[in-house]
């Protein structure tokens, strides 16, 4: 049994549990390549046209890999903690792109609830069905893929740069170097470090999200707004780079959020489209590190 | 001693040549049409023509084509637009506190204090509420673009276009024309939508405070300056050289970098008789299959631009 595992979204962060629970299920696992060209027009051709670029690149990743295994694992996330959500596109991603991919082999349906082991294991039973009808193999199966995930450690903290940005956003922007045409080498290029929230700590993203006046109901907007906000009130960084995919719902809101507690404290947003010409973003993160230099 | 500044936008190309003292001794305007390299030789011609035995003591380059630009002409420095506007700007007025500059496909907004740029903003992927806009509408209206601010000061009354998106915005037109409203009016409309546009767009959330200065190609519009007049409340100021302020700011930035350095990188003027021909291939080095285009002067290859890893480009030390 192989099964096919596309490297979008949110792969990019929870990459050990899905390659391991897979693994120690027995199965043969290809991943899709890097994000290139080819999966962006893949993508762009499949999706429907609403959809935002990291979920028609999704797409290209799906059709990348379809024909070369005997069943696709979409993660249908539904929820990471307790009374937060994360974006509707992740809880109707199976059947998008089951919808819209014409000859889609068999794909995982499960909805994943990442709050307890007990919610997870429910997910595991439906999902593991699927290539092993062993279940004392499934339970240890998802043992292991908690475990490695648990280890996994993402993010960056470049270290030795005479100025440093906070680097935010949905984290499948931020980690994929073909959509955002490489960005942290850019700045690094430019002498400048990058750091992710993955490095800040969780209760200092709460201490920032209690203040709000109402609790954020997704979980990328905690993670964003509580890091972004925290970046600039303690001055840990010179500036704070937020990249966001065009019409994005979350990022709208999490933008004015950020930009109402910040005050004067340099922020750019990037937006990625499908462009590939790289001399727009060129011109706003040389001009950023430009005033940063010049305010310091 | 003269220091050149070349600007070379989606829409214009612009050479600015200044002395020491900052005067611009010669501008040029020419439009790219997409043709950057062309443009580009062309310009340093006309400006050798017109100025003969000057010698160039350092070259900048800025704009969207900054690099392609910087390939051909060797540039002492590439600099972006944001801070080459700045720089122009505040060469002129130490209190420039705004900035609104409004180019070909692009239009920004830079927050100045105390001299040091303190915010800006860009539009973002979409580009309605820029010149390349308002130059389709012109076309289209069969009014020289030239006009258009004087077309817009006739209206006494203004209609309500819809400002947000350049296709939107055009289908309003149409059907403003077609209830009666007259050119005048209909271009007013445009003026104050294209400006409602860049201040809930690009200027959100800004400080804008006088002095405001109003840079770049469109600034030449009377209509727009009016429009911006009204909602700001206060008075824009649009520089004698609205639309080489990038330029020129190069020209400055080149000056200072080459202060330091000692020498100009600049190749002369003796490229405006070579051919210069560029190609372009996809390199199949790696997926990412960069659009890679390739610049040859005479028979010799003088730069690479579009790798993203730099395994081209790297190749020839600019």
């Amino acid at each position: 049994m192989i099964v096919g595992i596309p490297k979008g979204l949110l792969y990019c962060r929870y990459q050990s549990f899905l390659d391991t629970f897979f693994y120690e299920l027995g199965a043969e696992i290809i991943t899709s390549p890097d994000t290139n060209k080819e999966i962006l027009n893949a993508g762009v051709k499949y999706c429907i046209d609403e959809a935002c670029l990291p979920v028609k690149i999704y797409h290209g990743h799906v059709a990348s890999i379809k024909d070369k295994c005997d069943m696709i694992a979409i993660p249908r996330i539904m929820q990471l903690r307790e009374r937060e959500f994360i974006c509707p596109k992740f809880c109707g991603l199976p059947e998008m792109v089951v919808s819209s991919i014409p000859d889609m082999p068999r794909t995982t349906m499960a909805p994943i609830y990442a709050m307890s082991k007990d919610r997870l294991y429910a997910w595991a039973k439906k999902t593991g069905s699927m290539v092993t009808h062993d279940t004392g193999r499934i339970k240890r199966a998802l043992d292991s893929a908690i475990h490695e995930q648990q280890r996994f450690k993402g993010g960056i903290k470049d270290e030795g740069f005479r100025l440093n940005i906070a680097l935010t956003g949905h984290p499948y922007n931020l980690y994929d170097s073909f959509i955002n045409m490489n960005i942290v080498k850019k700045l690094n290029k430019l002498g400048v470090g990058v750091i992710t929230e993955e490095y800040a700590d969780e209760s200092i993203i709460d201490d920032q999200v209690k203040k709000l006046y109402k609790k954020p109901f997704w979980s990328f907007a905690r993670n964003s707004y509580g890091f972004a906000v925290h970046s600039a009130q303690s001055k840990a960084v010179d500036g704070i780079i937020y990249i966001s995919s065009f019409a994005c719902g979350i990022d709208s809101v999490v933008i004015e959020l950020i930009k109402d507690k910040t005050d004067d404290f340099p922020f750019m947003v990037i937006k990625l489209d499908e462009h590939t010409g790289e001399a727009g973003l060129d011109t706003r993160v040389e001009a950023f590190v430009d005033m940063l230099e010049r305010t310091r | 001693m003269y220091y050149l500044g070349v600007d070379v936008g989606s829409v214009s190309t612009d050479l600015a040549l200044i002395d020491k003292d900052m005067n611009l001794i010669d501008s040029l305007y020419l439009r790219t049409k997409g043709r950057p390299i062309n443009a580009i030789q062309e310009g340093l011609k006309l400006l050798k023509d017109k100025n003969s035995n000057m010698e160039i003591a350092a070259a900048g380059t800025t704009g969207s084509g900054r690099h392609i630009a910087s390939t051909i002409i060797g540039a002492d420095i590439i600099k972006n637009e944001i801070t080459a506007h700045a720089v122009a700007a505040l060469e002129i007025d130490r209190d420039v506190k705004t900035i609104l500059e409004i180019g070909g496909q692009d239009s920004k907004i830079i927050i100045l204090r105390n001299g040091v740029v303190t915010d800006f903003a860009m539009n973002t992927v979409c580009a309605a509420g820029t010149g390349s806009f308002l130059d389709r509408q012109a076309e289209r209206l069969e009014i020289p673009i030239e006009e258009f601010g004087d077309y817009a000061l006739k209206a006494n009354t203004s209609v309500r276009i819809a400002g947000r998106c350049a296709v939107f915005a055009e289908s309003d037109m149409i059907h403003k024309q077609q209830l009666g409203y007259n050119d005048s009016e209909i271009i007013r409309g445009l003026c104050e939508a294209m400006v409602r546009n860049y201040l809930n767009n690009v200027g959100k959330g800004k400080e804008i405070v006088p002095k405001v200065f109003f840079q770049g190609g469109v600034a030449a519009n009377k209509g727009i300056k009016a429009a911006f007049e009204n909602a700001l409340g206060f008075e824009v100021i649009v520089p004698k050289n609205h639309g080489m302020m990038g330029a020129i700011g190069a020209a400055i930035i080149a000056r200072d970098a080459v202060a330091k350095t000692g020498r100009t990188k600049f190749k002369g003027f003796d490229l405006t008789d070579s051919k210069l021909v560029s190609t372009s291939f996809e390199c199949d080095g790696c997926s990412n299959k960069c659009e890679v285009v390739r610049i040859n002067e005479n028979e010799n290859i003088i730069g690479y631009l579009g790798d993203r890893c730099g395994k081209w480009s790297n190749k020839i030390a600019i």
